[in-house]
């Protein structure tokens, strides 16, 4: 992706005038919309990346267009770069900080909110390393900080409504898979008890919500190596589970349930 | 088979919790959050913190629903260095009141913990049964090299 798109080709020298412009022209106006009208593809295909995690589509569409905006007015050609490595981290940065911001559902420190950022970042990478889920005292050596913070991080991701920064983009991944390790969920799951009509409450479920529970209590997976299939992080599963199971619980007749 | 009804025991780096609520669904997530917490500080893996914690969220809603009214819910946690384990119970509503185990809560029980069991006994006082169930896990997951799909060798005892 370069000024050579074809798509956007035509905007780059428009690009180049609207940087050269004097902040007072009166030109400025009218070319800025004319870009942001080209570019504003660019923010939609953004948006819906971060869409479905609870955040109405409108809604990231407008922030991804501040962001564009934002984009194109401190875009500076004569830095050597082009306009979308410029472009798209900027807009996708704007579309972060909004779930930063909103996907609180209780009011969260903007320390504990970064903080929470910097564990699932450093939890993916640890997972990986070690092969399980890290331990809070291995998650506070990595980041350089009291195990008593990281403590204070977990606590706030539990604040956390809808999703996670970090795992966002990494949606589409996996889903290839997920059918084969359902199938083989799905043979443990005709063992259970069929009086508890559990099938049909499952099929209920989202997709991933229900893929989710298969792996963690018919697959005898991990949550971390759920993750890793998923493509999301593991506090992002912990909190689908949790979720998901207490709406299992309220959907299971109670007398099936204890008997 | 009766509990230890006091704390006495801080002996072997024992740490005991003990959590008092009325048995109502509604303060199960003030005993999960202990259970959590208490898991974190004892650094688990995550993994094992958040399963500490659905297991004591699943133990304690399936006993609230056997319960008897205006009864208590008494959660005990026992911390050990690689290890915590919990004895959730409450009054029975009826006499011969237990936690059946061939539900999907067991199953997510029995996932989710290393070891679970019903455990009955009798509650001071009035001398009413109690319906309880214990749970015990482990600091970590045991390395085990199984990667999906493996069917579990022990049957679910059905």
């Amino acid at each position: 992706m370069t000024g050579a798109d074809p798509e956007y080709g035509h905007l780059v020298p428009l690009l180049e005038q609207y940087a050269a412009l004097d902040p007072d022209d009166p030109r400025r106006e009218a070319l800025r919309d004319r870009l942001v009208t080209g570019f504003l593809p660019i923010a939609q295909h953004i948006a819906r990346r971060f869409s479905n995690r609870g955040e109405p589509l409108d809604d990231l569409v407008q922030v991804a267009t501040v962001g564009l905006i934002n984009a194109i007015d401190r875009f500076a050609p004569d830095r050597g770069s082009d306009f979308f490595s410029f472009a798209v981290p900027t807009i996708s940065g704007e579309v972060r900080r909004h779930f930063r911001d909103l996907g609180w559902s209780m009011r969260v420190p903007r320390r504990l909110k970064d903080l929470h950022v910097s564990i699932n970042a450093v939890v993916a990478d640890l997972s990986q390393t070690l092969g399980r889920a890290p331990k809070p005292s291995e998650i506070a050596e990595r980041l350089g900080v009291p195990v008593a913070e990281v403590l204070e991080g977990l606590e706030a991701s539990e604040a956390y409504r809808s999703s996670s920064l970090d795992e966002m983009l990494s949606s589409e991944k996996g889903s290839a898979t997920l059918g084969e390790l359902v199938g083989a969920a799905d043979a443990e799951l005709d063992r259970v008890d069929h009086r508890q009509a559990l099938r049909p409450v499952l099929a209920e479920l989202a997709p991933r919500e229900r893929t989710i529970v298969l792996l963690r209590f018919f697959g005898n997976m991990t949550q971390t190596q759920i993750a890793e299939e998923v493509g999301i992080s593991q506090m992002h599963v912990s909190r689908l589970l949790s979720q998901t199971l207490d709406r299992l619980r309220t959907r299971l007749d109670p007398e099936t349930r204890a008997g | 088979m009766s509990e230890p009804r006091h704390l006495d025991e801080t002996l072997d780096g024992v740490s005991t919790v003990e959590v008092r609520t009325s048995a109502s669904a509604a303060l199960i997530p003030t005993i999960r959050a202990v259970a959590s917490d208490l898991a974190a500080r004892a650094d688990f893996d995550l993994d094992a913190i958040s399963d500490l914690r659905m297991a004591v969220d699943e133990a304690c809603a399936t006993l609230v629903d056997v319960a008897a009214p205006r009864s208590v819910l008494q959660c005990t946690f026992q911390v050990r260095p690689e290890r915590i384990q919990v004895l959730a119970e409450v009054q029975a509503a009826q006499p011969d009141a237990t936690v059946s185990t061939d539900t999907f809560g067991w199953r997510v029980l029995k996932t989710l913990a290393d070891e679970v069991e019903v455990h009955h006994g009798t509650a001071g006082e009035d001398g009413r049964g109690t319906v309880g169930i214990r749970l015990d896990k482990r600091a970590g997951v045991l390395t085990q090299s199984t990667s999906f799909p493996v069917p579990r060798p022990n049957g679910e005892g059905r």
